[in-house]
């Protein structure tokens, strides 16, 4: 039998900031603290680089990423800075629709901020997004 | 995390630009997706000292570097302490390029196993041994240096040519890919020419022709995800755009080099693009040799998401056009089945039959046609008729043809940049005229025959030798030498190159040109129109079918009593519908 251990949220995430300063992973998502003085380690910032071959070729993608007190029972609630037309994120204010991605509607608390980019990093990569026209580079959501 | 006084072996071998010594060295992890270095900066340094040291270690412009840490982009006022990074930290990077060449940087910045597929990488694991980096291997002297897809090319020729029939044909197919790559204006021009992207421009014709090559069939069938390939036509579309941009090919195939040097160093890595290598490359290289009018680059770019694996296998597919300005000065010889030995120097041509091309480096000609290259690929034509018939029988060669006729625009065009004609501007006036009647006589398998027939190439040619001595000793006598029977095949190009001075006038099987316009050649090119526009006295010289046209002849002479419409039809087409001449014949032909 079993017994999952609940990690208490700030060492998790201690973890992950350490896992996103040391570059774990494949190098085409980034994240790391908003401020560094932030105690409570609830903002966070993602970049995502877009996927070759696909119509986010080239761009990067910055988000923001909050984790709530609940974290990592809770899924953080993500959202684009970066403006970008893709399935599942609102073009007004570029909030990720959580029923839109399958690691934020399906979240798990062994799941982490990684998993989020990189998931959405593989939806730039379907069929039905990588050819959405974009916005010109560069642009931000201000809302 | 204690500082770290740059003590790490490995920074030994960094430069350390701003070794104050009194600061502290950290070492930073920087990371791209395929690569990954360490640098040792100072930790007091900002983001654009920091990219300074990057650019040099990454080959990279620094306004091309954008790092990111912890989710940030670092902006180059910025300190690296501004962002706490530290020692042993890892920070990302992507190198931006040119927009048009946006597959360079995904390339770079997208994982290593998307290996975008370059024509490069046919050329590495030949390479591998010696270099990583595309080199020009081997003796090509006159050919530029630049990380040169041909040259691998040309090596693989060798291996993977074996046993391929019209070997010849073959090594100047290679030779002028060869040429071609190497030179990118010359690729440049060939994709400017309408023909070549009327012929790109239609994805099926593209797909076809890869399609009908048996090769590529049996290819097709060991690595499904080819064919798959094919049949996405996004993929083509993407590969076609890609073709028509020489710049962003090279870019591509510069990231290929990158990728594939990566690959190389992983353990085991080497075996398996060997492996690769001798598996899929060969035969595809083989096959894809085949096919000259191919999309040369149907496989690069395309079908990128694929994995490495089938991405490579694509890439063997051969560069444009054949009958691209052909390649520079010989370059070794290919030992691709029979005959080898190349030859000449610039402006020489091969002197051995059986071997293609002295390729000349010529600068490109006008059009896809004309070039010392092309001529002595007549000259060779000629005295080996069996190239000749190679070259015909090669599908591409049908669908161009096809393609030819069924855009006389575009065919006329590509004539009249012919330099032949250039200087008599009436003679591309009845050119344009001929060009339908012209490119149906080239689907004519007749033609075709007679072409491959060397007792009939080699009586063309005797009587050409004869005109062109009726030229020089009765000037005035040509222009009334209407449809003596000068044999049909499209304009020849009289003596392939003047300095030359051979003997036997070479004939092409398409319109092609010497580099020697002269009176007597243009002359020779009007009596040509004429006697096609007459359907003169040739036996090929018919814009329909000899039956139809003596329809009226047999019918008389059946009711004459002549049964054998066979012997009829010779007759008739002997003598030029003639029906008394052709009694006679059938009379004197009759045994008695």
């Amino acid at each position: 039998l079993a017994i999952s251990v609940k990690v208490p949220r700030n060492f998790r995430l201690l973890e992950e900031l350490e896992e996103g300063q040391k570059g774990v992973g494949d190098g085409t998502v980034s994240w790391g603290l908003e401020d560094d003085e932030d105690m409570t380690l609830t903002r966070w910032r993602g970049m995502i680089i877009g996927p070759p071959r696909t119509i986010y070729e080239n761009r990067m993608y910055s988000l923001k990423v909050e984790c709530g007190p609940r974290y990592p029972e809770a899924p953080p609630f993500v959202r684009f800075v970066t403006k970008i037309n893709l399935n599942g994120v609102h073009n007004s204010n570029g909030v990720v629709d959580t029923r839109a991605v399958s690691a934020l509607a399906k979240w798990q608390n062994s799941y982490s901020i990684r998993v989020v980019l990189q998931e959405l990093r593989r939806l730039m990569m379907c069929k039905e997004n990588m050819k959405l026209p974009q916005p010109p580079e560069g642009q931000i959501y201000t809302n | 995390m204690a500082e770290n006084s740059g003590t790490d072996p490995t920074v030994d071998s960094n430069v350390v630009e701003n070794a104050a010594s009194d600061r502290t060295m950290i070492v930073v992890t920087v990371k791209t997706p395929k690569d990954k270095e360490e640098i040792t900066i100072s930790e007091d340094s900002s983001v654009a000292q920091f990219k300074e040291e990057i650019s040099k270690r990454f080959n990279a412009k620094q306004d091309q570097l954008v790092l990111i840490f912890a989710g940030k982009i670092l902006k180059d006022g910025d300190t690296l302490n501004q962002h706490s990074i530290k020692d042993g930290l890892t920070v990302h990077l992507v190198i931006k390029t040119a927009p048009k060449a946006t597959v360079c940087v995904t390339s770079q910045s997208s994982a290593s196993s998307s290996g975008t597929p370059q024509a490069n990488s046919s050329v590495n694991p030949s390479s591998a041994p010696n270099d990583s980096t595309t080199p020009d291997t081997g003796p090509t002297p006159a050919s530029t240096q630049p990380p040169n897809l041909l040259s691998g090319f040309g090596d693989l020729s060798n291996l993977s040519g074996m046993g391929m029939g019209s070997a010849n044909f073959m090594e100047m197919q290679q030779q002028m890919q060869r040429q071609l790559m190497s030179n990118p204006e010359m690729l440049s021009q060939i994709m400017d020419n309408p023909l070549v992207q009327n012929m790109m421009s239609n994805p099926d014709l593209m797909r076809q022709m890869i399609v009908t090559n048996p090769q590529m069939q049996q290819l097709m069938e060991r690595n499904p995800e080819i064919s798959h390939m094919l049949n996405n036509p996004e993929l083509m579309r993407q590969t076609m755009e890609l073709a028509r941009n020489p710049a962003m090919m090279q870019e591509m195939m510069r990231n290929q080099d990158r990728a594939l040097s990566n690959l190389e160093s992983i353990p085991g890595g080497y075996n398996a693009l060997r492996r690769m290598y001798t598996d899929i490359q060969e035969p595809m290289f083989s096959a894809a040799r085949e096919q000259f009018g191919n999309n040369p680059f149907s496989a690069l770019g395309g079908n990128l998401d694929s994995g490495v694996q089938p991405s490579r296998t694509e890439n063997r597919e051969p560069l444009p056009n054949p009958w691209g300005p052909p390649g520079t000065t010989p370059l070794e010889s290919r030992g691709t089945g029979a005959s080898t030995t190349t030859t000449t120097s610039a402006g020489g041509t091969a002197p051995s039959a059986s071997n293609p091309l002295g390729i000349n480096a010529s600068g490109l000609g006008n059009g896809v046609f004309g070039s010392p290259g092309m001529q002595s690929l007549m000259q060779q034509i000629s005295e080996n008729p069996q190239l000749m018939q190679n070259m015909l029988s090669a599908p591409y060669m049908r669908s161009m043809m096809q393609s030819l006729a069924q855009n006389p625009d575009l065919a006329s065009q590509a004539m009249l940049n012919n330099p032949l004609f250039a200087g008599n501007p009436q003679l591309q006036e009845q050119l344009r005229h001929q060009m339908p009647v012209f490119l149906q006589q080239m689907q004519n398998p007749e033609s075709l025959s007679v072409m491959t027939n060397p007792r009939a190439m080699q009586a063309l040619m005797q009587i050409q030798q004869g005109l062109q001595t009726l030229q020089t000793e009765a000037p005035g006598l040509m222009p009334s030498l209407a449809p003596g029977g000068i044999p049909v095949i499209p304009p020849t190009t009289g003596s392939s190159v003047a300095p030359e001075n051979l003997p036997p006038p070479t004939q092409g099987s398409n319109p092609t040109a010497t580099t020697n316009p002269s009176q007597q050649q243009q002359q020779l090119m009007q009596q040509m129109l004429q006697m096609f526009a007459g359907g003169g006295g040739g036996s090929l010289t018919q814009t329909v079918t000899p039956e139809v046209r003596f329809q009226q002849q047999l019918d008389q002479l059946s009711a004459m009593g002549f049964i054998n419409r066979e012997a009829n039809l010779q007759a008739l087409i002997a003598t030029g519908g003639d029906i008394n001449a052709a009694i006679e014949r059938l009379l004197g032909s009759q045994p008695s």
